[in-house]
């Protein structure tokens, strides 16, 4: 290749910026991108529209970009979800903690996942949102109900936040900073 | 940022790119960090390879469609560029290719004026289905209305290729397609547009937006004639539109809206003869050719188009000389007198160095100059014929031929041309193109038979071309016995014998054969007998073979062997063609059961065929020549067309009424008349009728048509009352059962001749449809119960004496004239035909309603105030029968025609008359 790259040497960069792959996924209606909305800066939107395929920002915490794929999780992109969560260095898994119907859709789904050899390793994040809802689950019988204690050959953490009202957000980025140089 | 400048090995580099290998190089798409750069090389080959037509197998597609979707987390505007054109290219050949949706929707966002916004919009439409284009509706909408005409014309086409998916949707983008044709947008007030930021939208000042739109919004109201309209005349007025390929697409759209309503023609003419005007030569271009392809088009439409284009013709750019001359030479087709005001500019062109102008400046000449200037002409042609491309000597050579044709006397002249040209340079098509006119000319010019038949003998000396030695050799089989000096033919042929591959050789077997069978002179008879006896011996099997067959032939009876070899009738090819097509496209699988059989299709004399042929020659088959589409009433393309399928409809009727068992003791159908319409085409019931005569019968079959929705007709027939019942008798009528709507069925009246086969009865028939209706029980869609008897009347129609005569073709007229009238009988009428516009007009319409074949080229009228139309048919009975038609034109009174009619059998001379008068 001809010399004329502009791009920077790997170790001048290092020092300065991070940068590290995360994917959001979850059922349908699960609040993934009004998460990733709020997270970036921008304001809740009750009426947001289901994603076609995926949907891509960048998050910057101080030297570290979290590149951060929301997929869209109806049934037709559920298949393209493991294409999109090889090497990453987090999987966050949202869950309509306030719509108790879908959990057993849910579990089935996040199970057969972290059944792909693939896959192996990648630190997973269960979030339950939408606390701010009356009858909601509490955090322990999310992670009876998803039946978290049977994941391994990973760290796997569970939290209840809420998008809409802000909740425990900082937590999920703490969580997710952790990760930031473990690339595979 | 133009790396193919710095980039010196690139060129090299882009030229041994392998799919496999870029394939293997896509990994680079998965790393971390993206480095924009080396992405958009690559992608540039994955461009290279998929627009140099190589295909990614589907699995490798998804892969690297995959790959690219990574690349959405760099924000480097042309990587972002390239990302979407590359997306777009592999749209259709990747799957799941739905997932970008939601990104790419994204940067089509108005807020922006990123250089890829509108190569987003592109990709967007193309990775959309039928199911979610709703989604991206609002998207569409904004942009099509964007004040960047980048933006909004990517948009705009966008939008053009979603109609097969989601015409219904696209069709609510009315207002927004409207304002984006209406908006004269320039970026002038664009302030952005000095940004030096390579990520930015260029500065853009095209007005294509408006090209777009008008395509699009063509395409929305297609449907509706009243929309186009107001379309056409919105935007077509001065100064609406900026966009010269507007322009000419609102051109093409009045033109066909004036073809398709006659009430328009006016107001769509005016506007094309104000785009005449117009400052950008396309649009002049196309409206000029616009208004001479009109249907009927007059000589004082055409005139000001005329006009136009001459000034043109001294234009200082060859391109534009050799545009306006282009479209002067298709005017020339069909109104030569209106071209020739611009002969004097025309004649400056014939020496011009530019070749291809020299070539239409002489074949336009040639078609609107007189007798006297075809031998100047052609003088002028020769000198540099060696100089053009074969398509070109193409074009000139079809002149000839239908010059040929037009002055018969100019024969000698064409013919010495022709064999000139034969003898030069030349591929297949070329030389084909003189063949074949020097077999019109042996055809249709008899004066030019024989010296023709010697070119051609000598071209077969030395001809390259299997397939016309071939085709020469059999004409020679068929024409050399009947000229004065057989022998000389037999030696050329059986040159072939002796020099020539087998094929050639084959041939020539065959053309000697038709020498010998059927031979008075014993002299000849012995010499073909000993040629054909030394190919018994050649090492061909098919040579071998077909000498054999036709010495043995030769020694037969010569009656038996004459119909055997020189059998004169052949099948009736476009209907044979018709119904081979039929049959081989068939979806009924059962229609292969039974074999193709060939017995039912009709056979026609070498006359009948001549005569079709001829007609087809002078109107339509060369390429050069258009011809002007006339007849107030059909809408078929071409004269030649509505021939040949008026033709295979009466033949395929024939066939129809075959399959009747009623009708089988009635023999063969002797002539069928065209459709006659007895009712308005909007009607209730829609009725139309085709007299068929038989020897001893005549049979009327009605077709009809129920366009009452949720009503079917039972038991249906037709009470047809002949004017004069002492003539014909009826003998049954075969119903049609059952007629739903729309679709049509077909009803027979038989009528016998009370006074046997020879007579010609001649009548008004009366007719009113009888049958029960019954409505259509809209819970069950069964029809009800009970109906109600119900009569119908439609107009009536005549038996004339053109029924009863076919067309025929001769070549010699005035011969024939004399003969028929020496033994026949005479009947004369002059009419004023105050509804014709013109001589054309009349003699087209004439020989039509007598039924009878224009001879002697008399067909095309050469002088626009008087012409003599010379006509031959035959009565049904076999009785010749000519016409000698003398009109005279004046704008007052219309066309004044003086009609003789000779015919060999008693009485039909005065009825065939009758048929018009
Ligand atoms: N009350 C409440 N509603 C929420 C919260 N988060 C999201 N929602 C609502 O849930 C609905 C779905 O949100 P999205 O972010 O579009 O869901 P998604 O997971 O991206 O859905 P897909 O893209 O189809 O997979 C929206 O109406 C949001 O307003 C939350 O924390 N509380
Ligand atoms: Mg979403």
């Amino acid at each position: 290749m001809a010399p004329t790259y502009h791009e920077e040497p790997e170790l001048m960069k290092l020092p300065r910026a991070t940068e590290m792959d995360v994917t959001m996924i979850g059922l349908q209606n699960a609040g993934k991108t009004s998460l990733l909305r709020v997270l970036s800066g921008g304001e809740f939107a009750i009426d947001s529209i289901p994603t076609v395929g995926f949907n891509m920002k960048r998050l910057q915490r101080g030297h570290v970009t979290l590149k951060c794929w929301d997929l869209g999780g109806q049934p037709r992109f559920r298949p393209m979800w493991e294409r999109y969560c090889r090497n990453v260095n987090a999987i966050v898994f949202i869950v309509d903690i306030a719509d108790v119907d879908v959990l057993p859709m849910a579990r089935e789904e996040l199970h057969s996942l972290m059944s792909q050899p693939s896959l192996d390793g990648i630190p997973l994040l269960v979030l339950g949102n939408k606390s701010d809802l009356p009858n909601k689950l509490t955090v322990d019988e999310l992670i009876d109900a998803m039946d978290l204690k049977n994941i391994a050959h990973r760290e796997v953490s569970c939290y209840g936040i809420s998008a809409k009202e802000e909740t425990n957000l900082e937590a999920v980025l703490q969580w997710l900073m952790k990760f930031a140089n473990s690339k595979k | 940022m133009s790396y193919g400048k710095k980039d010196e090995d690139a060129d090299t580099g882009l030229v041994k790119i392998d799919r496999t290998q870029v394939f293997q190089e896509a990994r680079l798409f998965n790393t971390s960090p993206i480095q924009p750069r080396r992405c958009r090389i690559l992608l540039t080959k994955i461009g290279l390879l998929l627009y140099t037509g190589e295909k990614f197998p589907s699995t490798e597609a998804t892969t690297l469609f995959f790959g690219i979707s990574k690349l959405f987390q760099n924000k480097d505007a042309s990587l972002r560029q390239m990302v979407h054109l590359i997306i777009k290219e592999l749209a259709s050949s990747a799957e799941d290719i739905i997932m970008v949706t939601s990104t790419i929707m994204k940067d089509t966002g108005g807020s922006t004026d990123a250089i890829y916004r509108p190569n987003a919009i592109r990709a967007l439409c193309r990775i959309i289905d039928a199911t979610t284009v709703q989604s991206i509706e609002r998207v569409l909408k904004t942009a099509i209305v964007d004040k960047n005409p980048t933006v909004s014309s990517a948009a705009l086409v966008s939008s053009y290729h979603l109609l097969p998916i989601a015409r219904e949707v696209v069709k609510r983008w009315q207002s927004e397609t409207q304002e984006a044709a209406a908006s004269t947008k320039s970026s002038g007030g664009f302030s952005l547009g000095f940004s030096s930021s390579s990520a930015n939208l260029p500065v853009n000042n095209s007005t294509m937006t408006q090209y777009h739109a008008i395509g699009l919004l063509y395409q929305m109201r297609m449907h509706d004639r009243m929309a186009l309209v107001k379309m056409v005349q919105q935007f077509g007025a001065a100064g609406a539109m900026k966009n010269p390929a507007a322009i000419v697409m609102l051109v093409r759209l009045a033109a066909q809206l004036a073809e398709e309503d006659a009430q328009l023609r006016r107001p769509m003419m005016q506007l094309l003869d104000g785009w005449l005007r117009h400052k950008s030569e396309m649009v002049n271009f196309e409206a000029a050719k616009a208004i001479c392809d009109m249907r009927d088009v007059t000589d004082a439409e055409v005139s000001q188009a005329v006009h136009v284009l001459q000034l043109f013709l001294t234009s200082p750019r060859a391109v534009t000389k050799f545009a306006a001359l282009r479209i002067l030479h298709n005017i020339a087709s069909f109104k030569p007198h209106v071209v020739n005001v611009c002969n004097p500019d025309i004649e400056l062109l014939i020496s011009n160095s530019n070749r291809s102008i020299a070539t239409f400046a002489i074949t336009t000449l040639l078609k609107t100059g007189n007798e006297a200037s075809v031998d100047r002409l052609m003088k002028q042609i020769s000198g540099f014929m060696s100089e053009i491309t074969d398509e070109f000597k193409i074009t000139i050579v079809e002149a000839i031929r239908t010059l040929c044709l037009k002055f018969p006397s100019k024969q000698a002249g064409m013919l010495q041309f022709l064999s000139g040209v034969l003898r030069d340079e030349g591929g297949y098509e070329f030389k084909r193109a003189v063949v074949e006119s020097m077999f019109d000319l042996i055809k249709f010019v008899p004066e030019s038979k024989e010296e023709a038949l010697a070119h051609l003998c000598e071209f077969i000396e030395d001809c390259e071309f299997t397939k016309l030695a071939v085709r020469i050799l059999h004409l020679l089989g068929v024409e050399g016995p009947k000229t004065s000096q057989p022998t000389k033919y037999i030696r050329y042929i059986y040159n072939r014998v002796v020099l020539e591959n087998a094929i050639v050789r084959a041939a020539a077997v065959t053309a000697l054969a038709k020498f010998g069978v059927g031979q008075k002179d014993p002299e000849v008879k012995r010499s073909v007998d000993v040629l054909l006896t030394r190919c018994l011996d050649d090492v061909d099997d098919e040579v071998r073979d077909r000498a054999a067959l036709n010495l043995s032939l030769m020694h037969e009876e010569d009656e038996l062997a004459t119909r055997f070899v020189k059998n004169d009738s052949m099948f009736s090819l476009p209907y044979f063609e018709h119904q081979l097509v039929m049959y081989v496209t068939s979806d009924d699988k059962s229609v292969f059961d039974d074999s193709f059989d060939v017995s039912k299709i009709p056979i026609v004399t070498r006359e009948q065929a001549d005569a079709e042929d001829r007609t087809k020659k002078l109107t339509a088959t060369t390429p050069s020549l258009k011809p002007p589409k006339t007849g107030p009433t059909k809408a078929a393309p071409s004269a030649a067309d509505a021939a040949a399928s008026a033709t295979a409809t009466a033949q395929k009727q024939a066939q129809e009424l075959l399959a009747i068992p009623e009708l089988k003791e009635f023999g063969a159908v002797l002539k069928s008349s065209p459709v006659v319409e007895l009712t308005e085409a909007e009607t209730e019931y829609v009725v139309s009728v085709v007299k068929h005569i038989f020897k001893e019968h005549i049979v009327l079959q009605y077709e009809v048509k129920n366009t009452l929705p949720d009503t079917v007709l039972e038991n249906v027939s037709v009470v047809a009352t002949p004017s004069d019942e002492e003539e014909l008798q009826e003998m049954f009528i075969i119903q049609a059962e059952k007629l739903s709507t729309d679709e049509p069925g077909k009803i027979y009246v038989a009528f016998q001749k009370v006074n046997g086969e020879g007579s010609l009865p001649i009548c008004t028939f009366s007719n009113v449809l009888k049958f029960t209706s019954k409505e259509i029980d809209p819970t069950s869609g069964e029809p009800e119960e009970t109906g109600y008897d119900d009569e119908y009347e439609v107009s009536e129609f005549d038996l004339s004496g053109a029924d009863y005569v076919v067309p025929a073709f001769a070549s010699n007229f005035a011969h024939i004239w004399e003969q028929v009238g020496a033994q026949g009988e005479e009947a004369e009428e002059t009419l004023q035909l105050s509804g014709m516009k013109s001589i054309a007009d009349a003699t087209e319409q004439l020989a039509k309603a007598l039924s009878l074949q224009p001879l002697e080229g008399t067909d095309v009228p050469v002088n626009q105030t008087t012409h003599t139309l010379k006509l031959l048919g035959k009565t049904v009975g076999g009785g010749r029968v000519v016409a000698s038609v003398r009109m005279a034109y004046s704008s007052k009174t219309g066309v004044t025609t003086k009609i003789t009619v000779r015919s060999e059998e008693e009485g039909v001379a005065a009825l065939v008359i009758g048929s018009v008068a």
